[in-house]
């Protein structure tokens, strides 16, 4: 149950990278949080443990529910083209994505000896997930695409954290959570600014400053 | 009572924002900024007396040991110090129009609120709401550093919340591997997390594990340190910045990034002694001074080139601590005092510069000696000092560094480290004095713009100078406290 949820994760990190659509990344992200918070709730069922309960229930609310909906708003509001612009072409992307996922079970091979019996795969998947949030914020080109990027990298952290430690201490978790939205949020800010300074989410605009 | 130095700031953000909204005043603002950034340079020298006298003071996930005494020691001086050059040089634009009162009050605010989260980080016994700190320090800051709200400010601040976002996720991961190892130890409790604790059992912490976790965390918050070659948000959000700000940043933030980074190193020392996490220090360091010592040279805008200058210091302190040993460390936590004094002197100078001539580029200024003399000098005292000249504070501590390479036997380093000090000191010599000496092109009118700020600078030239003569009691004790925290001396 719990690996399949995990492997669920991954699964949408690669639908995301196939998205050639901003709403359908932003909808895929929601699924993979939910599938997170599942992932958690049943890490909970499992331990016993009802802090995690909280952190299951604040990821389907906060990651799954409430910032896509940030999200979305954003999109509508400064009438961003629907294109996702990849700097690299969908297919080559997944392959990019299939080389990373392998590399990630390579590195956590040696560590994996270590995890318990409930999480053996788990730490190679969220490494999969971190490494693919971050190769679609490299690859691809609007502003809005390079937060959900951002935010799939925490997705990979959070479930490395819920399933090689059954949980960070919650006032950590708490903080996280407060962390990522505020951080979502500011982005939202400087994305209408951008928007409003250079008519174009293209974070092609980050080239005036050099040496 | 450790919370009293979280509360201060609070308070002195929250009454900024009610004199902003309420009374539309600008005196008003200046005030409580001023004196509440005051009221905690003041609280934190007594916690440091205390922490000096009595040995560290534990408070459930809050703690005060001699580095975070001394950490939080820089942090509020230097806080104090941009609090009251802020007055001088926001008031300025203000009275010039470049933003309305409401802008300056939410500078105010944000500026607080970046000071909580930098007292957070040093005073945090659980190593995740260090995390959070750190990553609270990238957010605060960020509306500091789009401030002006121009096309370039805003890329500043988006390639900086970005790049750092991306770092710190990683340094989440190395402290969630280190809790794993730590549970395996202690069991799930809330104390697993707390630096004192994971010190404790560091010997039967699983190695493997501590390892890529202090990997992930030296380029995670390295990246928020600027260690090259994770150092490419620095130079645009520095050069962005107001200049208090940059001040800050590059004097204090980075400090409060590199102490995260130490906290592991520490950690590590103890698990598998220093050579593991002391070579990648030493590496990174020795990496970023070459990248910084090339842009130093061709720089042409002074806020870039005083950013990367806060690579190449911030390199110089990592291979400090990297070389470890007694000279090695107290040099390395010397080097950061002096930084910042003589990085803000540099920044502030250059700030007045840009009141007055609306320029960053060295190139278009000349003379300076003639029409802002005042100015002119204190570039000059910041400028040696900050190249590492007697009778200066830099000198002494990178002459400690410089020792503790040759006397282990580290000769590469110590060569290369020598070498590079060398190349840095005419470029800087040539980009600074460029700006003081010679004929103004135009006819400029004499005068500085604010007296104010000549002080703060004089304050600052002042205590490099004693800095490089004689390191107070008081002070010496502390660093010296702080070094043997270290431990694994050889």
């Amino acid at each position: 149950m719990i690996n399949g949820l995990a492997a669920l994760v991954l699964l949408c990190a690669f639908v995301a990278v196939s998205s050639s659509r901003m709403p359908a990344l932003v909808r895929t992200f929601a699924i993979q949080s939910l599938a997170l918070g599942m992932l958690a709730a049943s890490v909970a069922y499992f331990t016993g443990s009802p802090q995690i309960y909280v952190v299951a229930g604040l990821t389907i609310a906060l990651k799954a529910i409430l910032i896509p909906r940030m999200l979305a708003y954003i999109m509508k509001r400064i009438k961003v083209e629907k294109e996702v612009d990849p700097f690299l072409n969908i297919p080559s992307s997944l392959l990019v994505s299939g080389g990373l996922a392998v590399l990630a079970y390579y590195i956590t091979e040696p560590l994996i000896v270590h995890g318990g019996e409930l999480t053996r795969n788990a730490l190679a998947l969220s490494l999969a997930v971190v490494f693919i949030g971050f190769f679609i914020m490299i690859s691809r080109r609007k502003a809005i695409t390079q937060v959900v990027g951002l935010l799939i990298m925490e997705n990979g952290l959070f479930m490395a954290a819920i399933s090689v430690t059954y949980g960070m201490p919650l006032i950590v978790e708490l903080g996280i959570f407060f962390d990522v939205l505020v951080a979502v949020i500011i982005l939202g800010v400087f994305a209408f600014r951008i928007n409003n300074t250079f008519d174009s989410l293209d974070t092609s605009f980050l080239r005036r400053l050099k040496d | 009572m450790i919370e009293l130095l979280l509360i201060i700031p609070v308070i002195t953000a929250a009454l900024c924002f009610l004199m902003n909204r309420v009374m539309h005043n600008r005196r008003a603002i200046e005030i409580a900024s001023t004196v509440g950034a005051g009221i905690l340079f003041i609280a934190v020298l007594l916690f440091v007396y205390k922490v000096v006298g009595e040995g560290a003071i534990y408070e459930g996930a809050l703690f005060m040991d001699s580095l975070s005494a001394y950490m939080l020691l820089i942090v509020a001086f230097m806080v104090f110090i941009g609090a009251v050059y802020s007055v001088g040089y926001m008031g300025h634009e203000y009275e010039e129009k470049a933003f309305g009162l409401g802008r300056l009050g939410d500078y105010y605010t944000f500026l607080h609120i970046f000071v909580f989260t930098m007292i957070l980080v040093c005073v945090s016994n659980n190593l995740g709401i260090m995390w959070i700190a750190i990553e609270g320090t990238t957010l605060a800051s960020a509306f500091l550093v789009s401030f002006y709200n121009r096309d370039t400010s805003l890329e500043a601040a988006w390639k900086y919340i970005i790049i750092c976002s991306v770092g710190i996720t990683l340094a989440l991961l190395g402290t969630i591997l280190v809790y794993a190892s730590s549970v395996n130890v202690v069991g799930e409790s809330s104390s697993a997390l707390d630096w004192t604790t994971l010190r404790s059992i560091a010997g039967s912490l699983d190695k493997d594990l501590l390892r890529i976790a202090f990997i992930l965390v030296l380029v995670g918050y390295g990246t928020k340190v600027g260690l090259a070659p994770m150092h490419t948000w620095l130079p645009d959000a520095h050069s962005q910045a107001p200049t208090p700000v940059s001040a800050l940043l590059s004097g204090v933030l980075l400090n409060c990034a590199m102490y995260g980074i130490l906290r592991f190193h520490i950690l590590s020392t103890e698990a598998m002694g220093p050579g593991f996490s002391g070579s990648l220090l030493l590496l990174f360091g020795v990496i970023s001074m070459v990248v910084a010592a090339a842009f130093i040279i061709i720089a042409r805008d002074i806020k870039r080139l005083l950013a990367y200058h806060s690579i190449e210091h911030m390199g110089i302190i990592a291979i400090g601590f990297g070389l470890g040993g007694p000279f090695g460390v107290f040099g390395a936590l010397l080097h950061m005092l002096n930084h910042a004094m003589a990085k803000s002197l540099l920044f502030f100078g250059a700030g007045n510069v840009l009141l007055k001539l609306k320029t960053k580029i060295m190139e278009d200024v000349k003379g300076l000696s003639q029409h802002m003399a005042a100015t002119a000098v204190l570039l000059f005292i910041g400028m040696l000092a900050l190249a590492g000249s007697p009778p200066f504070g830099l000198f002494i501590s990178e002459l400690s560094i410089l020792y503790a390479a040759v006397t282990q036997g580290q000769t590469l380093v110590a060569a290369i480290y020598l070498l590079l000090l060398i190349i840095i000191f005419p470029a800087l010599l040539w980009h600074i004095g460029g700006m003081i000496f010679g004929k103004p092109s135009e006819e400029v009118p004499r005068g500085e713009v604010s007296r104010l700020n000549i002080w703060v600078m004089v304050v600052l030239a002042a205590g490099l100078l004693v800095l490089g003569l004689v390191i107070p009691g008081p002070l010496a004790t502390l660093i010296g406290q702080a070094t043997s925290l270290f431990g694994g001396l050889p």
